[in-house]
C-alpha cells in the first residue's frame, strides 16, 4: 500500500487506539510509581496503591468487588486460566465440559487441549442467527458437567448471547459458568453482581486501553487451579510481578468507559445503520447475524461471488477484517460463519466492519462507497461461469 | 509484512487486459477454488488481442495480467514458453500459492489446444 494513502480504520474489534488520557496516566505511573507493588517498603506501597485504584476503577465498571479480579496479560491468558483452572480443579467430580463452535480461538484451542487430556467436550451449534438456544444447552448438560464457557459478544459477528439465561441454568445445576467478555467489557453495560456468572475474561486493548494487560473476574467462592507457578502474588493463582503502568492504564480505560458507554453505543448504532444503508443495495449481500439486536460496533456481511482476499485488497486503504483478525493469516473460511450455515464461498467472501469512538460518519460513507465499488470491480473481472 | 509485491499491487489495481475478446478463441479452467478464462484473437498466427477473466486472489489476477502483457502481440507458438516459475519469481508469489498459479498454466495449455483446434473449448 502507498504509505501516503490515509488509512480508514474500521477494525475496532481487533484492537482499539489507546485513549490519550490512558496514555498520560501510564506515563505518570512510569515516572512516579514504577516500583514492585509486592515490595514491603514505601516505594512498593506507592505502586500497590496505584494497582488498588485501578482495581477499584475496573470493579466500578462491572459492579464487583475489587478483590475478585486477577490481572493477566490479556483475554487469551484469562480464558486459559479460567477454563484449564476450572476443569482441572473440578476434574474429580466430572470431566464433561460444554462450549460453542463459534467461540474465539482462545477458547476453542483450550478445549481442544483438554480433549487431548481426556476431558469430554460438547460443542454446541448456534441457530442460524448465531445464538445459543437455551433448550439446546439444557439438553447437553449432564450429571458430570463441570464447566460451560460461552462468549458474550461474538468477535466476528457481534451476536450477543443470553448470558443471564445460560448462567441461570448453570447455577441451577451447580455448573461453573465462564464468559469470554473480550468484546463486551467496556462496550456494553455489565452488572456482574446481578448476573449468574462465575468467571469473565477481558482485555484492556479492546476498550481503548493498552495491549498486554487483561483480567479475569472470579466470583466469590469459585475455586481455580493455578496454571503457572513462581510466587505468591494474586493469591498464588496468577503469580508474577504486576505491570503497574499497564494495570493503571486498564483502570483508567475502564473508568472512561464507565462514564460514556451509553453515548458510545448510540454512536455505534448510528454508524452501523448508516453503513448498512450504504451497502444494502449490493446484490447478493447477506448480513451475518441479526442487524437489530446484535452489538452495534460490528457489521459482518458476506457475498458469495467475490473472492475475499481480493476484496480485502481492493478495499485498501480501508482497514477491515475477513472474519477474526487472529484468523486473517490462515485464509481459511471462517469457522464461525460456517457454523451459521454460510457456504465456504460466503464465509470466504465475508468482511467484518467494526467501529469505535473515533469513527466518523464520513469514514462510514467512504467505506460504503469503497465496498460497493470493490464488489463491482471484482464481479467485472470474474468469468460469467464461476466454478 | 506486506504479502503483495509492488508489481502485484500495480497489476491488481490496473488490470488493463481484464475482459474478453469478442468472438475470440476461449479457454477456461477451474481448480484450487480459482477459475480463469482466457480469450484471444489471432491474426497471421499472432496473438493480436489477449484478455483474461479471473475469480481468484490478487496474485492470480496479477499473474493473469502479467501473462497477457507478456504474450499479446507475440506468435501463438510462443505460448509454449509460458513458465509458472518465472511468473512466480517476477511477482514474488508465495510458494504456498503455487497451485493457484498452476491454474493459469493449465488455462494457457487449454488455450494452446483451442488455438490448435481453432475452435472454442472449455475444460473443468
Amino acid at each position: 500500500m502507498n504509505s501516503a494513502q490515509e488509512l480508514v480504520y474500521l477494525d475496532y474489534a481487533a484492537t482499539t487506539p489507546m485513549d490519550e488520557r490512558v496514555a498520560e496516566r501510564m506515563r505518570e505511573v512510569q515516572r512516579s510509581a514504577w516500583f514492585n507493588p509486592a515490595s514491603n517498603h514505601a516505594a512498593g506501597r506507592r505502586s500497590a496503591a496505584v494497582v488498588a485504584v485501578a482495581a477499584q476503577q475496573t470493579a466500578a465498571l462491572l459492579n464487583i468487588a475489587a478483590d475478585t479480579l486477577l490481572w493477566t496479560s490479556g483475554a487469551t491468558e484469562s480464558n486459559n486460566l479460567a477454563i484449564l483452572g476450572t476443569a482441572r480443579q473440578r476434574a474429580h467430580r466430572g470431566r464433561h465440559l460444554v462450549t460453542m463452535r463459534t467461540e474465539h480461538k482462545a477458547v476453542v484451542d483450550v478445549f481442544r487441549a483438554l480433549e487431548k487430556q481426556g476431558f469430554d467436550v460438547t460443542w454446541l451449534d448456534p441457530d442460524s442467527d448465531g445464538r445459543l438456544e437455551i433448550d439446546r444447552l439444557a439438553t447437553a448438560l449432564r450429571d458430570d458437567t463441570q464447566l460451560v464457557s460461552i462468549m458474550h459478544i461474538n468477535n466476528e459477528t457481534g451476536v450477543v448471547q443470553d448470558i443471564e439465561g445460560i448462567g441461570r441454568l448453570c447455577r441451577e445445576r451447580g455448573i461453573a459458568f465462564h464468559v469470554d467478555g473480550a468484546q463486551a467489557v467496556g462496550k456494553v453495560r455489565l452488572d456482574l453482581a446481578s448476573l449468574p456468572i462465575d468467571l469473565m475474561s477481558f482485555t484492556a486493548h479492546k476498550f481503548y486501553g493498552p495491549k498486554g494487560i487483561g483480567a479475569l473476574y472470579v466470583a466469590d467462592g469459585v475455586a481455580l487451579e493455578p496454571q503457572v507457578f513462581g510466587g505468591g502474588q494474586q493469591r498464588r493463582l496468577r503469580p508474577g510481578t504486576l505491570p503497574v503502568d499497564l494495570i493503571a492504564g486498564l483502570g483508567e480505560a475502564a473508568s472512561i468507559c464507565d462514564g460514556r458507554i451509553d453515548e458510545d453505543l448510540k454512536h455505534l448504532q448510528d454508524l452501523k445503520m448508516r453503513l448498512w444503508r450504504g451497502i444494502r443495495s449490493v446484490a447478493g449481500l447477506v448480513p451475518n447475524g441479526p442487524l437489530d439486536d446484535s452489538y452495534p460496533g460490528i457489521l459482518n456481511v458476506s457475498i458469495a461471488d467475490v473472492e475475499g482476499e481480493s476484496l480485502l485488497l481492493a478495499l485498501e486503504p480501508l482497514c477491515v477484517a475477513t472474519g477474526s483478525a487472529c484468523n486473517s493469516q490462515s485464509r481459511e473460511p471462517s469457522y464461525v460463519l460456517r457454523a451459521l450455515g454460510r457456504s465456504d464461498r460466503e464465509a470466504q467472501g465475508s468482511i467484518r466492519f467494526s467501529f469505535g469512538r473515533g469513527t466518523t460518519a464520513g469514514e462510514i460513507d467512504a467505506a460504503a462507497a469503497a465496498y460497493s465499488a470493490a464488489v463491482k470491480k471484482l464481479r467485472q473481472l470474474a468469468p460469467a461461469q464461476v466454478a | 509484512m506486506d504479502p503483495y509485491s509492488d508489481i502485484v499491487r500495480e497489476r491488481f489495481a490496473d488490470p488493463a487486459h481484464a475482459g474478453e475478446v469478442e468472438n475470440g478463441i476461449a479457454a477456461y479452467f477451474a481448480d484450487q477454488g480459482m477459475c480463469i478464462r482466457l480469450t484471444a484473437k489471432l491474426s497471421s498466427g499472432a496473438l493480436r488481442e489477449l484478455r483474461f477473466q479471473a475469480w481468484g486472489c490478487p496474485h492470480v489476477i496479477a499473474a493473469c495480467e502479467t501473462f497477457c502483457r507478456c504474450f499479446e502481440g507475440r506468435p501463438a507458438t510462443d505460448l509454449e514458453q509460458f513458465e509458472t516459475a518465472r511468473i512466480m519469481k517476477d511477482l514474488a508469489v508465495p510458494v504456498e500459492k503455487t497451485g493457484r498459479i498452476l491454474v493459469l498454466e493449465d488455462t494457457v495449455r487449454s488455450l494452446r489446444a483451442a488455438i490448435a483446434d481453432r475452435s472454442p473449448t472449455t475444460q473443468d
